[in-house]
């Protein structure tokens, strides 16, 4: 199988010249300090909310919708701006969006008009890249998410499993120091799911990067983490960090995995059940009474 | 004789028609992305392309005469009008309409400004764009026609008012599957491969 590391070697053999691209960036440390942040004309979507993550720590961000996890995830790609408090990367203050923090969106977000293999030269020609190293770049980071044959292919022409690996390879194109990836295999099947948190935590191990992965998937979220990090809602903030020292690489179906994801998974419950008590004005009963928990399911992955 | 006037009805109108068109698509599409992408020009201009867009490009005739004289500009003004508003219109509902996600991810890649708009903003709205070109495209033809009945200064119109004075039915009626065949064949020859590139590239379903 085709690895990272062997890809940062070719990379070496065959060019000589020094490039930005090339050089290989390791994990940076991200945090926000006290950050609210509202949407224009609306409540707090996340209040006075701080969090750290170390370079090269894989952390998940789990809860129930509407807990501020993606405005989390824009606020350190820079696409937000806090209302009050600071974010940080790299122990300094973020002032917008910039190739060293990637992103990868639920929808993928490939560009419908490029080939695949434009896609993941278009951020390497907005670095300014030469073409024949861009041509070598997008050659590897395709051969690495083992789409290769399909170079050609307009993202309407791959299936949702094919078009999230595209945009992966999309996102380490640049070499990014921090990984931002908002619920990106949630549209898809166990199988193809399985593979992919194979590929993330793969190439987490191998390019030491930070990654913010955000999920509704208890599992995915324990299978994948260093901590994983459980939110609230109204307004969005932390409730709790629960580190997860399991030894990787990990299997989904592992019985500490499962063990692990039972127990956020029960807190995320009650979570749940005291927004619904609240909107129904407290009027609301959990349906199947007293809360049960199976870790034999996939916990979690309809919240 | 006849097939001289009429091929130099043809040649001139089309001559008139490629010159009004190409200005009135360069104007409309930029028109049409500073409508979507700048506040201020949406507040003071938008108001005022929906107006105008209102009128039949012909109503700009007389005014165009007045102050042009009978001169190719007035029949350019007329076609120019006729086509920029709706390519503006589309324009801006295409650019208004590029997934909020596409542009993200452009920016978050380091993409903004000039940057952005040229290399993510316009090739995302371009099938919208497309069929803004293609509808001024129709409307520019209108309004030539329009122009050139009303106008003494040779083109199809033109012809089509000579056939009338000499009550020349035939003539009327060939003129008239003239402008047709024009029509589609201009369509064919100037969006055919635009309208595969897009089926091509965003599958059977532009957006
Ligand atoms: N563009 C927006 N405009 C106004 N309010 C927004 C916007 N986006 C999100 N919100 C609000 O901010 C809060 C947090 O939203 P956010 O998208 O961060 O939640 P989330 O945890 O990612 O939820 P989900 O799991 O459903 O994706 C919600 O209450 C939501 O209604
Ligand atoms: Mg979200």
């Amino acid at each position: 199988m085709f690895s990272f590391a062997k890809l940062v070697e070719t990379d070496e053999v065959e060019d000589a010249a020094p490039t930005r691209a090339r050089s290989q960036r390791r994990g940076a440390s991200t945090s926000l300090d006290r950050v609210t942040f509202a949407y224009p004309g609306e409540a707090a979507a996340i209040a006075s909310t701080s969090l750290h993550v170390d370079a090269g720590e894989l952390v998940c961000l789990v809860g129930p919708s509407g807990s501020g996890k993606s405005t989390i995830l824009n606020l350190i790609a820079g696409l937000l701006v806090p209302t009050s408090g600071r974010v940080l990367f790299d122990e300094e203050a973020i002032r917008g969006p910039g190739p060293e923090r990637a992103v990868v969106f639920q929808d993928a977000a490939l560009f419908p008009w490029l080939t695949l293999r434009d896609n993941v030269e278009y951020p390497l020609k907005l670095a300014g890249m030469p073409k024949g190293e861009r041509r070598a770049r997008s050659e590897q980071l395709l051969r690495m998410v083992h789409l290769w044959k399909f170079e050609g292919s307009h993202p309407h022409q791959l299936s949702g499993g094919m078009r999230q690996r595209g945009a992966i390879a999309r996102a380490l194109a640049t070499d990014p120091a921090v990984l931002l990836m908002d619920e990106p295999f949630a549209a898809l099947d166990a199988q193809t799911r399985e593979i992919l948190q194979g590929e993330v935590e793969r190439i987490f191990q191998e390019t030491k990067k930070t990654i913010v992965f955000v999920t509704h998937n208890v599992r995915e979220a324990v299978r994948l983490a260093d901590r994983v990090v459980l939110m609230g809602t109204r307004p969005g903030r932390i409730l709790r960090e629960i580190a997860i020292d399991l030894p990787r690489p990990r299997r989904i179906d592992e019985e500490r995995v499962a063990w692990f994801a039972a127990d956020v998974a029960s807190e995320i419950r009650s979570e749940v059940e005291k927004i619904a008590k609240e909107e129904a004005d407290d009027a609301w009963v959990a349906p199947g009474g007293p809360v049960h928990v199976d870790p034999r399911r996939n916990l979690g992955s309809g919240i | 004789m006849h097939d001289r006037t009429v091929v130099r009805a043809v040649t001139t109108s089309v001559v008139r028609l490629l010159l009004g068109y190409s200005m009135a698509l360069v104007g409309g599409v930029l028109l049409g992305v500073a409508l979507a992408r700048a506040k201020a020009v949406k507040q003071f201009v938008g108001p005022l392309v929906l107006g105008l867009g209102s009128v039949p490009s012909i109503c700009w005739l007389p005014v165009a005469i007045l102050w042009f004289g009978l001169s190719e500009t007035s029949i350019q003004v007329v076609v120019v009008l006729g086509a920029l508003l709706p390519i503006a219109v589309a324009t801006e509902t295409a650019v208004r309409h590029v997934p909020p996600q596409i542009i993200r991810a452009a920016r978050t890649m380091g993409a903004s400004g000039p940057r952005l708009l040229a290399t993510v903003v316009v090739p995302a709205a371009f099938p919208g764009i497309l069929g803004g070109a293609k509808l001024g495209w129709t409307f520019a033809l209108r309004s030539l026609m329009a122009g050139e009945l009303l106008f003494v200064s040779g083109g199809l119109g033109q012809l089509l008012e000579t056939g009338r004075d000499l009550g020349d039915t035939a003539l009327v009626l060939a003129v008239v599957v003239l402008i047709v065949g024009l029509s589609r064949l201009s369509e064919w020859a100037l969006f055919g491969r635009l309208d595969r590139e897009v089926a091509r590239r965003w599958g059977a379903e532009p957006a």
